[in-house]
């Protein structure tokens, strides 16, 4: 890698626009200097070598860059266009549902694993490549800017000074520099002066604007990417009949949480409030509250898991929505609810034979969640539930099953004992009850079994939450913001102004908004006798549009 | 000067590397349960439906096939049966059979054993506790516990008849 001197006698790193130390430019590229990132070296672009100084390179490149956020765009609102896999009906199958329901484009959408987008390793690497390319291509770029703003001298080459786009030169005699000094001071200028050269600069730290916005983006993915990490996030589901107490996962079986009621409020809508006008628009009534009375248990130290498990009351918490139960960084929230499952049904017998005195006490309760398997009478009669299926359903083989274990479509096969019959040798009635279903299925009954009476229980669902990722996300956003605001509300402006052979030549620069740096040194060169400056720029442009009118006219 | 600067690039690639590395991992290794392969067995006590204890570290010495199981599950009945013909020859081997319920009704289990003609002590686990603690979510779920009371390996879904009796052989203990 070969240095390259500039007349002024300092080496600057190969690839140099603008000579580090005075600002000479190195390469003839157009009328007016490239000014970005100072004209320093983008170390990166500028040589390869090894394979790391490859990827290096490739990802410190900002083209490489855009195209990676084009990409995530475009694939991310792909992902919006059908549901993803986990908002789609619970129990259907994902490989056929998509086609059924959205045609040739839901099934390439499957195939393509668009259904399960966010968390696909291919758009996983495509948020890693973004990450890496903030980092490489931000310290490409910061250290060597930093660098040059650090290190700038006042004293400037003429060429330098003459391919800034804001320029002009006069007599140097007439100008009242001390004046001009005390102006740019009171517009919150910093002055510099050497050899009667001055550098006055102003609102530099705009330029960190994009770091420190970077920094937060990276940040912000840091909190993201930790949630992958153990003991990080959680994020879970628990459903818990009125009366119950499960586990809670991501706890390894530590903490248990009881509901011990479910409550469904409505608004009264007799009653006089401000909501009044809006509960009477409502056809239904408006719910005002959903809760469940929770009891959190904490197992016994030292105690197995299994049957002998004891529990430990920590403490009771109405959970109601926005407001969980929280107990070491886990909260759990209220967010769904299953209002009548059934619990326990409630039988006798009926029959035109048999003595109605002996039937009436023959009553039987079934608990859906725990049946007992006989029920023995002193008169004789015996029931004996011979099957039982929580949720209900014919197998492929015409097998009865049960889907799970929630009794949705609850069926009890029953074997009914009369007096008169012995359990051990004969086969007594049996029929099969569920909601609305009363089937014999043997022959000679003379008994029918009626369902008396239903229960029904509350399920609550709540949601397991552990984030610890949180305060990271919050904090790398808030970066992220002061970043932009410092990038986007303040701009670097330098004006130069140098005496050279009896000549005085009048540079500036902004990084942007133009106008405000042109307005800052029309008002130094009020009274001053500073030299006019022109936007060569504007005047470029003006040449342009005048050739091409010149054509025009000449074609015409 | 150029040596140095080579040097810090690796490292910072490296750090991002091993760090989406990890995620990666963490993400997409989700086959590995919460207990599986090389993790000590978590203690545990469960009951029979006669209401006799087992306690797993009173098996220390023996190898220990544990089934979780239910009896809408397919895979379980066909792999029960199969563990029925053969769990008395490997007891007398020194290889424990523990069949464990998920919470399913005391009467749905005692009706599944008499429907299958099922020998072994069935055991119900009460809440899904110990299937909780081992992360249990497939199944049939099977764990493969050494004498040592070290997980060798942890199965999940449907086995033939020859792969059940070969996670049983691993298990005999060697002396």
């Amino acid at each position: 890698m070969n240095k390259e001197t500039c007349e002024c006698g300092h080496k600057n790193p190969y690839g140099t626009y603008l000579c580090e130390s005075c600002g000479k430019p190195l390469k003839e590229d157009g009328r007016l200097a490239n000014m970005r990132y100072e004209g320093v070296a983008r170390r990166s672009q500028t040589y390869k070598r090894s394979v790391v100084d490859k990827v290096w390179n490739f990802f410190s490149s900002v083209k490489v860059g855009i195209w990676i956020i084009v990409l995530i765009l475009v694939t991310s609102s792909i992902g919006t266009l059908f549901p993803q896999e986990m908002y789609i009906p619970p129990g259907e199958d994902p490989s056929l549902y998509y086609a059924q329901e959205y045609g040739i484009l839901g099934q390439l959408y499957y195939d393509l694993g668009f259904h399960n987008l966010y968390s696909s390793w291919w758009y996983m690497l495509l948020i890693a490549a973004l990450g890496i390319s903030l980092v490489i291509a931000s310290l490409d770029r910061f250290v060597p800017l930093y660098r040059a703003l650090k290190k700038q001298r006042v004293t400037r080459h003429a060429a330098f000074m003459k391919k800034q786009r804001v320029y002009g030169e006069g007599l140097s005699s007439n100008a009242d520099l001390e004046s001009v000094k005390d102006k740019l001071k009171s517009k919150r200028y910093k002055v510099r002066e050497e050899n009667g050269n001055l550098l006055a600069e102003k609102g530099r730290f705009a330029r960190w604007g994009p770091y420190v916005n970077h920094i937060g983006l990276i940040i912000f993915l840091i909190g993201g990417m930790l949630r992958f990490f153990p003991g990080m996030y959680l994020d879970d589901y628990v459903w818990i009949r009125e009366g119950e107490t499960e586990v809670i996962s991501g706890t390894d079986g530590e903490y248990f949480v009881e509901n011990n009621e479910f409550l469904v409020e409505l608004y009264d809508d007799q009653n006089e409030d401000i909501f009044q006008e809006a509960l009477m628009r409502e056809d239904a009534p408006v719910v005002s509250n959903y809760q469940t009375n929770a009891s959190l248990y904490k197992r016994a130290e030292g105690g197995s898991i299994g049957s002998e498990t004891e529990l430990e009351h920590v403490k009771d918490h109405e959970i109601r929505v926005n407001e969980p139960l929280t107990f070491e960084g886990i909260s759990l929230y209220q967010v769904d609810y299953k209002i009548n499952e059934l619990s326990n049904f409630t039988f006798t017998l009926e029959s035109e034979t048999a003595d109605e005195d002996q039937l009436e006490e023959v009553v039987f309760n079934v608990d859906l969640n725990d049946p007992q398997m006989y029920y023995d009478y002193d008169n004789g009669y015996q029931v004996e539930i011979i099957e039982y299926f929580p949720n209900f359903y014919v197998s492929d083989d015409g097998e009865p099953m049960t889907m799970n274990r929630v009794p949705d479509n609850p069926r009890i096969i029953f074997e009914v004992f009369p007096p008169d019959t012995d359990p051990e040798t004969d086969t007594g009635e049996i029929s099969m009850i569920g909601v609305q279903v009363n089937e014999a299925l043997n022959e000679g009954h003379e008994h029918r079994i009626s369902m008396q009476d239903v229960e029904l229980v509350d399920v609550t669902g709540l949601t397991v939450r552990r984030d610890h990722t949180l305060p990271i996300i919050i904090v790398g956003g808030s970066i992220f913001m002061v970043g932009l605001i410092q990038g986007s509300y303040w701009h670097h402006r330098r004006i130069w102004i140098q005496q050279k052979d009896g000549r005085m030549l009048v540079a500036g620069h902004a990084n942007k908004n133009w106008h405000a740096l042109k307005n800052d040194i029309a008002f130094i060169s009020e009274g001053t006798n500073l030299p006019e400056v022109h936007d060569q720029l504007d005047e470029e442009e003006k040449i342009e549009e005048d050739k091409s009118k010149m054509s025009e006219g000449g074609s015409r | 000067m150029k040596k140095k600067r080579l040097w810090m690039r690796t490292t910072i690639l490296l750090v991002m590397l091993a760090a989406i590395g990890y995620t990666f991992y963490n993400h997409f290794s989700e086959e590995r349960g919460l207990v599986d392969q090389g993790d000590e067995a978590p203690n545990f006590v469960l009951e029979d439906m006669e209401g006799e204890r087992v306690e797993l570290s009173d098996l220390q010495g023996q190898g220990v096939y544990m089934n979780f199981w239910a009896t809408y599950c397919t895979y379980c009945r066909d792999k029960m049966q199969v563990l029925n013909d053969h769990y008395e020859e490997y007891e007398e081997m020194g290889v424990k059979v523990l069949n464990i319920n998920v919470d399913e009704t005391t009467l749905q289990v005692e009706r599944h054993q008499q429907r299958y003609d099922l020998d072994f002590d069935l055991y119900i686990d009460r809440n899904m506790l110990v299937g909780n603690a081992y992360g249990v979510g497939v199944l049939p779920s099977v764990y493969l516990v050494d004498d040592q009371g070290e997980v060798k390996e942890r199965q999940v879904g449907g086995k033939t008849e020859e792969q059940v009796i070969d996670a049983l052989d691993s298990l005999v203990p060697e002396n």
